[in-house]
This record gives C-alpha cells, sequence and structure tokens, in this order.
C-alpha cells in the first residue's frame, strides 16, 4: 500500500525546507522550548525554588484518575506553521505506488474528443510544472497516492471544453461558473479548464484559493487617484505575477510590450518582452501597477487569449473582511485583484482576442451568498429557456454588485461520473494498488451507489481512504 | 404410569351406565339407599338412589331444584339425598383434565394403531400446544414426564393420512393444539403498482423509514438526496443498502425512501429493513438470505426509560456521606 509520506525520509515536513534562511532566523524563539510547555525538564528546573514545591506532605498525596502531571509527551512540539505545511502539501508523485504503464498522455485533442470519454491520462511533465506553477493542485485531491499524475476525461470535462476551446478560438469571451454538488469535481474541472488552456496556448491566471484575498490575511493598501477607493494586495499580486510569467513563459517570451508605460515605477523598454515586464520588479509596492499594465498588454488585440479562473467564488460575492483607513469594511468588489476578475466575469471588459473566464464555486468550504444564489440561478434559468425566478420580496440584503457581476454568465453544472468512467477510474486505482478488491461490474455498480450516484468525491472517499494515511 | 392407568380403568369400569332423563352422572334409584337417610325430609323430586358398596364413600347433596308443591304427590318417591358421582372417572386425581385427555389419546393411539401414516415432514404443521401453555389453558399442573408421553402418542395420531384421519382423532387431539394454528397464517401479500414500485416499512430504534424499490440501475435517493448527502458516513450508507448488496441486486433496482425520526444509525438500519421488505415483494425467494443478512427482523431495542430515584435508566445518583 502507497503512504503518502516518503518512507525513506524519516524527517518530518516541516517548514525549515519551505522557508528562505533568511525568514527562518527571524522568528526564531529565544529559548529552545515551547513557552508553554509541561514537559518534565522544564518542572525538574523549578526544584531549587521553595515557593514552588507545593504541600509540605507532596510526596504523601494521593493522586487519583488517570492524569498525573509531568508525563506529557516529551518529543519537541512541531514549529510555528509546520502543521499547515504539512496540511497544505501538495505531493504529486508517490513512489511507493505502482506504475501504470501503457496509459495515454494527455493532449490538447483528448480533452475534447467524445470518443475519449472515460480514459484515464497522464499528465505530461511540462503540463505538470505549469499547473503546480498555477496552484491547479489541491491539497484536498489525492494525487499523494499515485505514481504520477493521471486524469479521467469524464463527459463533463468534453462537453465543457469543447464548447469553451471552440468558442475561445473564434474569439468570443466565455464567462461560465461552474456549479454542481458538493465532492463532484468542480475544481478538478478547473484543472482540466487550466489544462486545456495551457495546451491551447492561453495565457492562463489562476486565483486558486479566493478567500485568501477576503479574510484579511495578506497584506493590502489603497491604491492613489481611484475612486472609489480601490485596494490591493502587493504580496500576492507579485507572487501571482510571479506565477503567471513562470507559467506562461513560452508564450510571453514572444509577445512584445506594445503600449508606452511611462507612469510604471520602473522602466520598461518598448522591445522587451512581456515575461520581462512580469519580471520587472520584486518590490510588492510596484506590484499591482506593473500587473495592471501586463493586464492592458494583454487585452491589446493580436494577443494569445487569455484564461482566468478563480476557485471559491462565493468568497468574492461578499463584504471583504478589509477595512478602510475610515475602518469601514470594504467590499470584495473594491480590491482591485477581485475587481478585474469581476469585470471580466460580467462581461465589462472587452477581450478582442477571446478569453475564458471561470469562476468555480465550491461546496465543502462556502458561505451561504444568497444573492449569488439567485443570481446563478436566474442564469441557469435563462440558460435553459425558463422564465426566470424573482428575486425573494422579503430578503432586503441582495447585493446588487453581485447580481451585476454574475449578469450574462453561463452556469456549468458538474454531474455525477457514469458507471462506465466509474470502473475505469477504479480499474487505474488498483492498478496503482490503492484499491485492492476486485473491479468487476459488481463493485463498480456498489461503490457507485454508495458514492451517491456517482459522486466522484465520495467514490474516492468510500474506497480510497480506508488506505489513506 | 401403567398402575395408574389400570386404577383409572378399573374407575371406568364400575362406573355405572343406567343414566336416563335423569343425567348420567346420577346412578339409578335402589330402595336400601333410601332406608339409609330416614331423618331427611321428604322434598326431592326424583328418586335417585346409588349402589351399596359405595353410598358410605361419596358425600352427600342435596338437590338444589326443590319445588315445595311436590312434596304431597304420593306417586313420585322422594329422595331426600343423592351421592353425586363425577363426570369423569379421575376426578379424585389431582389433574382430571389432563388425565382423561391423555386416556382417551392411549385409547385412540391403540385403537388407531394400524391405520397408514405419512412422514413427519409432510404433516400440514400444527401448532401444539407446550406443556406450560396447557398448564396455563387447563389450569391443572401436568407433568412433564406425562406431557410428553402424551404428546409423542398425539404426535404420532397426527400422521395418520389426512383422508383416513377419524373424527374422534380429530377430537382427542384438539386439546393438545393451539386455538390458532399459526402455522397456516397466510402473510398479507404486498402488490406491486402499476409503475412497478413495491414498497416496505421498516423501524429501528426511533426512526420509521419506508422505501419504495422499482427496478432498474442501482440509484438510491433518501429523502430526495443521494445517498452521500443523506448518510455521512460511509459506514450508514453500506448498512443502508445491505441487502441489496448481499443479494447481488444492488445494480438491479432503485430504491426512492423516506426517513424520519431517531439519529442515522437508526436511519440507516431502518431503512435497510424496509428496502428489504420491499425487495422482497419483487423477489419472495430473496427472503431467507435477507433474514440471515438480518435485514428481516426488526430490533425491538429502544432506550429504556428512566426511572425515578435513579440519574438515568439504571444509574443511581452519587452515594453522599451526609
Amino acid at each position: 500500500m502507497a503512504t503518502a509520506n516518503c518512507w525513506r525520509c524519516l524527517g518530518r515536513p516541516s517548514t525549515h525546507r519551505l522557508l528562505a534562511p533568511s525568514s527562518l532566523t527571524s522568528f526564531k524563539a529565544p529559548t529552545s522550548v515551547a513557552a508553554f510547555t509541561t514537559s518534565a525538564t522544564l518542572l525538574a528546573k523549578d526544584d531549587n525554588s521553595f515557593s514552588m514545591k507545593g504541600h509540605v506532605r507532596t510526596g504523601k498525596r494521593l493522586v487519583l484518575g488517570k492524569k498525573k502531571k509531568g508525563r506529557g509527551d516529551r518529543s519537541k512540539p512541531p514549529g510555528p506553521g509546520e502543521r499547515k505545511a504539512f496540511r497544505k502539501r501538495i505531493q504529486l508523485s508517490n513512489d511507493n505506488a505502482l506504475k501504470v504503464s501503457g496509459l495515454p498522455e494527455l493532449e490538447a485533442q483528448k480533452l475534447v474528443d467524445p470518443a475519449a470519454v472515460g480514459q484515464i491520462v497522464s499528465l505530461p511533465t511540462d503540463l505538470v510544472d505549469q499547473l503546480r506553477t498555477v496552484e491547479a493542485f489541491k491539497p484536498t485531491q489525492n494525487w499523494g497516492l499515485f505514481r504520477s499524475p493521471h486524469m479521467l476525461v469524464r463527459k463533463d470535462t468534453v462537453d465543457f471544453l469543447g464548447d469553451l476551446t471552440k468558442r475561445v478560438g473564434n474569439k468570443e469571451t466565455v464567462r461560465t461558473v461552474i456549479g454542481g454538488e458538493r465532492g463532484v469535481g468542480k475544481s478538478m474541472l478547473g484543472l482540466q479548464t487550466m489544462a486545456a488552456g495551457f495546451m491551447n496556448k492561453m495565457v492562463v491566471i489562476n486565483i486558486p484559493e479566493a478567500q485568501d484575498l477576503v479574510e484579511a490575511r495578506t497584506d493590502y493598501s489603497p491604491i492613489p487617484r481611484t475612486t472609489p477607493e480601490q485596494f490591493s494586495h502587493p504580496s500576492y499580486i507579485l507572487k501571482l505575477m510571479q506565477a503567471i510569467r513562470s507559467a506562461n513563459e513560452e508564450i510571453l517570451s514572444k509577445e512584445i510590450v506594445k503600449l508606452e508605460h511611462i507612469h510604471l515605477p520602473v522602466s520598461v523598454s518598448r522591445n522587451s518582452s512581456l515575461a520581462s515586464l512580469a519580471n520587472a520588479t520584486k518590490e510588492p509596492e510596484f506590484a499591482w501597477p506593473i500587473f495592471n499594465a501586463l493586464w492592458q498588454e494583454l487585452l491589446q488585440p493580436g494577443r494569445p487569449p487569455i484564461m482566468f479562473t478563480l476557485d471559491g467564488l462565493s468568497h468574492i460575492m461578499r463584504i471583504s473582511d478589509y477595512r478602510s483607513p475610515s475602518f469601514n469594511l470594504i467590499h470584495s468588489h473594491d480590491l482591485a485583484l477581485i475587481r478585474l476578475f469581476v469585470e471580466a466575469l460580467g462581461g465589462k471588459t472587452h477581450f478582442p482576442n477571446g478569453a475564458a473566464i471561470v469562476g468555480v464555486t465550491t461546496k465543502g468550504n462556502s458561505l451561504k451568498v444568497k444573492s449569488m444564489d439567485k443570481a446563478l440561478e436566474q442564469a441557469a434559468a435563462d440558460q435553459a429557456g425558463l422564465p426566470i425566478p424573482e428575486r425573494d420580496a422579503f430578503y432586503a440584503k441582495y447585493d446588487e454588485r453581485v447580481f451585476e457581476a454574475l449578469k450574462g454568465v453561463k452556469v456549468f453544472d458538474v454531474k455525477s461520473i457514469s458507471k462506465p468512467e466509474a470502473r475505469s477510474l477504479m480499474e487505474y486505482w488498483a492498478a496503482s494498488g490503492v484499491l485492492r478488491m476486485r473491479v468487476d461490474e459488481k463493485t463498480v455498480s456498489e461503490r457507485w451507489t454508495l458514492a451517491g450516484n456517482g459522486v466522484l468525491g465520495e467514490l474516492e472517499r468510500a474506497s480510497l481512504y480506508v488506505s489513506r494515511l | 404410569m401403567s398402575s395408574m392407568r389400570t386404577s383409572f380403568r378399573c374407575l371406568r369400569d364400575i362406573r355405572p351406565t343406567g343414566g336416563k332423563a335423569a343425567g348420567a352422572q346420577w346412578h339409578p334409584t335402589s330402595e336400601a339407599s333410601l332406608a339409609y337417610r330416614p331423618k331427611q325430609p321428604f322434598n326431592a323430586t326424583r328418586s335417585i338412589a346409588t349402589s351399596a358398596p359405595r353410598s358410605a364413600e361419596t358425600t352427600e347433596i342435596i338437590p338444589s331444584d326443590v319445588e315445595p308443591a311436590d312434596q304431597g304427590r304420593a306417586s313420585v318417591v322422594q329422595v331426600p339425598y343423592a351421592r353425586a358421582v363425577p363426570v369423569s372417572p379421575s376426578y379424585f386425581s389431582r389433574k382430571p383434565i389432563f388425565n382423561d385427555a391423555f386416556v382417551v389419546v392411549q385409547d385412540l393411539a391403540r385403537k388407531y394403531a394400524r391405520l397408514p401414516i405419512i412422514p413427519k415432514d409432510k404433516v400440514t404443521p400444527t401448532a401444539w400446544r407446550t406443556k406450560e401453555q396447557y398448564r396455563l389453558a387447563v389450569g391443572e399442573h401436568a407433568k412433564g414426564r406425562d406431557y410428553a408421553t402424551c404428546m409423542k402418542l398425539a404426535k404420532r395420531l397426527n400422521q395418520i393420512h389426512p383422508d383416513l384421519m377419524p373424527d374422534e382423532v380429530k377430537a382427542g387431539l384438539l386439546p393438545f393444539k393451539r386455538e390458532v394454528n399459526y402455522y397456516l397464517n397466510q402473510p398479507k401479500v404486498q402488490p406491486i403498482d402499476q409503475y412497478g414500485r413495491s414498497h416496505g416499512v421498516g423501524k429501528r430504534k426511533s426512526s420509521v423509514a419506508r422505501a419504495w424499490v422499482v427496478e432498474g440501475a442501482g440509484e438510491v435517493l433518501v429523502n430526495g438526496k443521494p445517498l452521500s448527502e443523506a448518510f455521512g458516513r460511509v459506514h450508514d450508507r453500506e448498512s443502508a443498502v445491505w441487502g441489496m448488496k448481499l443479494t447481488e441486486r444492488l445494480d438491479k433496482y432503485n430504491v426512492w425512501a423516506m426517513v424520519s425520526g431517531g439519529g442515522t444509525t437508526g436511519q440507516a438500519e431502518a431503512l435497510a429493513l424496509a428496502i428489504a421488505k420491499a425487495l422482497c415483494v419483487h423477489e419472495p425467494a430473496l427472503k431467507n438470505p435477507l433474514r440471515r443478512a438480518g435485514c428481516i427482523t426488526r430490533d425491538p431495542r429502544k432506550v429504556e426509560r428512566k426511572k425515578h430515584g435513579h440519574v438515568k435508566a439504571r444509574k443511581m445518583p452519587t452515594w453522599v456521606k451526609r
């Protein structure tokens, strides 16, 4: 059976390997022992002080119950951030898993070919690097159980991406929200969309977790001379820009800067590439102007089409946890990066080269945003040609900006997988050594039913979680 | 036992046979017996006497239906007292009803020993009274050993070929049969409706589940939700469809169910019962496998009620010294 941890490396996964050495020294505690430890070494130190000794008859005191002091865990507690790093790590290969040979490699055609439905395809290494750079892989997905990343081409993939690539090829703008039940594969479809974007030479921009932008986790600063006042996330945008540059280097290095950027704090020459524009600064304070310049360059005619995806749509459809200088809460749509996405999704931005703007909803980590639900309901009804449902007349808190942001979007509902698809997936699991049972019609239909009529995440849960460490 | 039998037979042999309109239990009048009771007033309407040797032993009772108008009638021999002889010869034993029935069975067994019998498994199942049930019904403490011997004979008699079964055997075995032969109970046939659905109800703890099963491809909807949404635990999902899984019918039927009450475990197991019952309507032959899978029998356990003086059902308050 495959374990998620590498057996050869006995050390605990820690931030020491992730963080730069300079940052490591900065928050190093003065003592090597954590402040609130109950370990025996600390207790032993107090032996000399009379006041801490307790009662005179300490030795004869009757101690009842199982819990006795001083018997705590003597091992060192994990350092700051170590637990989170362990939780959020993304492991894309596992040497202990069996190698599955004979599966085809993913090509752009495979994602739109109806004949490929139900196939398991391997992701080419370059694509894996690109997807990893834009953080398309999620910690909740079980990539670490397998030797190398593979994925299932399902009917929804072909339906969605076939339509998307065709329309983007005609220089149209595709504005879609991916919806569906919990664990049905929405983020995975987002990943497949990005894969299609990379393979069709689109500039892929991805915001992997929308909640990072609104929950006041990252630094923000007001953008001067904006009405209404807008705010940017300097470090986040810098990181995002570097991700865009390294993931799309092949395309961006071929494109030459066309506009004059005289207002920029760094000098950008006319003949430099967009890749060098994206790489122009390492300063967080210049991140937003340069990102904006890059965005303007990409909107020029003759550029490659843009794919802008965001996961966790409901998080950006509310008032954020950030505060303005006057201590009012900032609406998410006043955060510049989110505003960029929302305007693109709402159809306010004109894309002359075609674009795919995809918002992925989540069900696991999501808020109840009534405005968004109603807007998506109306969009779905509009799409199906049904009468558009009215807003609830007794709900006063509808957010007009949310309706504005989702005006005219298409809603794509991800469905559960069929039994043949489930079968090919289970056969792949069995070949990888993580599913130790016979895969026949009986077991497939059993798991399919137990997984709520083919909900992919539940299928994994019912089959793989017994072997997950 | 045999000695007892002999004694009963003797009792029967000396039993008088002279009963006419007056009733079989009364012996015919004799002058000698009358002479024994001169002091008694002549107020009896009928002249009844018992035989001389027994007159000393039997109790003397005064008949109650005395009419004063008849006192002066000279033609009627009026007997003040009659010795009552009990109906049953085993009246003076401690269990007359059982003994009589036993004797009848013994006689019948001897009488019809040569009638052809059929094998035990071909006999229509009969609900015999158990020893305890018989005791309760008759109100006598029949001995276990005697009852077992009697039942052995009775079962042998019951094996007589049904075409040749004499009526008196039927009558003789009747006291040992339960009033209702539950083996002959016919379960109510549940119909499959016009859309091909069958309906089953299951209960567990305080949950009630109703399931409609129809031929299909294995889709399950519980309260309008797929199984994964209805039950968070995989274990509960498995127990809900356990019967179908074990009988390999999971991919052959669709289930539409409604569950209410109780918690998730109770709901899942109530659903298992409901689905199994509905499945039996489609395929009655599955009942035994389903019973072995534990999906037919209702688990009767419920939350035990709280008692006064207790903290919970059984828990007692902590002992306090003062």
